[in-house]
């Protein structure tokens, strides 16, 4: 079963996701990006570009 | 094994937990909310939303969890290593074009949406969408698939 409350858990670093930044085109909202995909949380534009 | 998926959902069943299979319907940016950041993920029509029921359970609270995401866009809470609410937690929901069940991380502490905790019977299995359903490999003899209407259910 699932580790849950027991000792054995994958060691995943603590910088296991590492976001990007971007800034929608379109609402100006800045976010952090994960995945091939970026796209506004805010008014689900994919014109987003990094900064 | 290929199985075709459109609009419905596979329920795969091992013995004693269970995974719900299904396709994002239209784009969104998945929120993945951890203790200090936010991270937005484009999940892209086709891709997978699975949820996993580690120790099996009522099948609907996991259709509703699955339409939370897909349909309604909740975001994902995780919660830090170690929290004790980890235990607390039925159900988990991982998005993506590829999602690998495993056994070995901690419910709902992982941002991640590559993995996905399972069972051990369900452990080590990749689900990975194709373009007219999903690939689910290894498939081992133990589980059962079914096609739930989540319309009806």
């Amino acid at each position: 079963m699932c580790t849950v409350g027991g000792p054995v858990d994958m060691d995943i670093p603590p910088d296991r996701v590492r976001g990007k930044d971007y800034r929608c085109n379109e609402c100006g909202e800045r976010f952090k990006g994960v995945g091939k995909h970026p796209m506004c949380p805010s008014c689900q534009s994919e014109n987003v570009a990094a900064v | 094994m290929n199985l075709p998926l459109l609009d419905d959902v596979l329920f795969v069943r091992g013995n004693h937990s269970f995974l719900l299979v299904a396709k994002v319907r239209n784009p969104f940016a998945l929120c993945i909310e951890t203790f200090s950041e936010e991270y937005c993920q484009g999940v892209s029509e086709g891709e997978l939303v699975v949820v996993s029921a580690p120790e099996a359970g009522p099948l609907k609270p996991a259709l509703m969890l699955l339409e939370l995401v897909r349909t309604y866009h909740l975001p994902l809470l995780v919660l830090p290593k170690d929290h004790p609410g980890s235990k607390r937690i039925s159900y988990v929901l991982s998005a993506g074009p590829e999602i690998w069940t495993d056994c070995s991380i901690r419910r709902g502490t992982h941002p991640e949406q590559h993995l996905i905790c399972s069972a051990g019977e369900l452990s080590g299995i990749r689900l990975s969408a194709s373009a007219n359903g999903v690939d689910i490999s290894p498939f081992p003899e133990s589980l059962t698939v079914e096609r739930i209407n989540p319309l009806l259910t």
